[in-house]
């Protein structure tokens, strides 16, 4: 008898923990979400960083990790664009639902491959599944400046049409490469 | 006699103690639970007023914003880790990302079909400037890609060339592998019997029969996908078990044309 009361309040505490766990993530994702900071502020933060905790290193992750952490993330960032072709300028996502399974952001891109630029939002609905995660892309709308170009808004609407994120990113990326090579090929010859 | 009974007392009195104690414990653990979901209580109630306050306090909304307070230099290099975590994590719905590890480069291959994201395989190379080559550290890439084969045709000289054909490769294995798992789960009374495939997935067979519309007739059909970065079938074959069938050239049409399920919702 006392058994059971013991587990009822067990349940309860996993549920109250699992629930401070969901709430402290939605209250993360609100203010990473509503904030921005510039590459000034950024540089400021590292060089007063940097001077605050001269020799200082208890607690918190020391400001040289941090530092590395940015730099390492950088590097990562700056090869995959070249690599790619792929730069983003501006990302921003809004996190609409968070619970234990599913995730769901509205997000809003814009950047170039090559020298094709282009501006997307969608919505991507991401779930955990056992050890996969699947993601679903809904509500894919595309902007790009040569849309009159009949080979891109081919591709722009069939990618539109079924939320299909990936083959736009693929095909964006073959017709970029292909027009970057035509347009150096024929200022070679200028 | 005098002893066995003392013996007895002895043993009661010992049994006794125990459940006592064992009572105590109890009465301990349920105070300690209690006191414990007491705290999480108000740590949770806490969490939903600030949350809450933070809602309210969104730009373009009135209100006071409930944390005026500067952020300090720690959390403002925290906030633009996340920022450039989440940007890379965007870049992974290129198809093509990763990151640079120690000595080379993880590459991740996420594939897709239509709107779903399905798969990741991953891929380290190191390169071996003496040698001007790159060596396949680790992957996990299925052993029926034909990842060897590409490596020896692309690899030094072009390695975006190599990824985007094993991505080719990758992404259509698992468009025609999901078109499959879709169609079984979405028409499981029209399948008849258990549908063959092989582990690349590009040869398929099944039986189906159209509720309501074939009546007692049973359609028997093979797909092969030719190409083995496409994730439509090149070459379809059948049969009806009620001959001739005026039906079924209409059917291959649409098997060649569309996606699995996509082409059963048709007929």
């Amino acid at each position: 008898m006392d058994d059971s009361i013991c587990q009822a309040y067990e349940d309860e505490i996993q549920a109250l923990e699992e629930e401070i766990g969901l709430l402290t993530e939605k209250y993360k994702d609100i203010q990473q979400e509503s904030t921005f900071f510039s590459d000034e502020e950024i540089l400021k933060s590292i060089k007063s960083l940097q001077r605050e905790t001269q020799g200082e290193t208890e607690g918190h992750k020391s400001p040289s990790d941090l530092k590395t952490q940015l730099e390492s993330l950088e590097t990562d960032l700056s090869f995959f664009t070249t690599f790619t072709g792929f730069q983003f300028a501006s990302h921003s996502k809004k996190t609409l639902e968070r619970t234990r399974n599913r995730t769901v952001q509205k997000h809003r891109l814009s950047g170039k491959c090559h020298s094709l630029s282009f501006q997307l939002e969608f919505q991507l609905l991401e779930m955990q599944n056992n050890e996969k995660l699947s993601g679903v892309v809904s509500d894919l709308s595309i902007i790009m400046e040569s849309r009159e170009d009949s080979n891109v808004s081919k591709f722009v609407s069939s990618a539109e049409e079924h939320g299909n994120l990936l083959t736009f990113f693929r095909s964006l990326s073959t017709y970029a490469g292909w027009y970057e090579h035509r347009r150096l090929t024929f200022l070679h010859f200028k | 006699g005098v002893l066995a009974h003392l013996e007895m007392l002895e043993f009661q009195a010992h049994r006794e103690a125990v459940e006592q104690e064992e009572k105590e414990k109890r009465k301990e653990k349920s105070a300690f639970l209690r006191a414990k979901i007491r705290e999480l209580r108000l740590q949770r109630d806490q969490l939903r007023e600030k949350l809450e306050l933070l809602e309210k306090a969104q730009p373009g909304k009135e209100g006071i914003p409930a944390d005026p307070a500067l952020p300090s230099p720690r959390e403002v290099l925290e906030w633009k880790i996340r920022n450039l975590r989440e940007l890379l994590q965007v870049f992974q719905l290129t198809g093509i990302s990763g990151k640079l590890s120690k000595h080379g480069i993880c590459f991740c291959l996420r594939t897709a079909f239509e709107g779903s994201f399905l798969d990741s395989f991953h891929l380290e190379l190191l390169p071996r400037p003496e040698s001007r080559e790159f060596r396949i550290q680790r992957h996990s890439i299925p052993p029926f890609i034909p990842l060897e084969q590409l490596s020896r045709k692309f690899l030094p000289s072009d390695l975006r060339g190599f990824l985007d054909v094993l991505f080719q490769h990758l992404n259509a294995f698992v468009g025609r592998r999901h078109q499959l798992e879709q169609f079984q789960e979405q028409f499981s009374e029209w399948i008849q019997g258990i549908p063959h495939c092989n582990s690349l997935c590009n040869l398929l067979s099944f039986q189906y029969r159209i509720p309501g519309k074939s009546g007692n007739s049973v359609f028997q059909t093979r797909l092969l996908y030719g190409d083995p970065c496409r994730s439509l079938p090149t070459d379809v074959a059948g049969s009806c078990s009620a001959d001739p069938s005026p039906a079924f050239p209409e059917h291959s049409e649409l098997f060649r044309r569309l996606a699995l399920p996509r082409a059963f919702r048709a007929l």
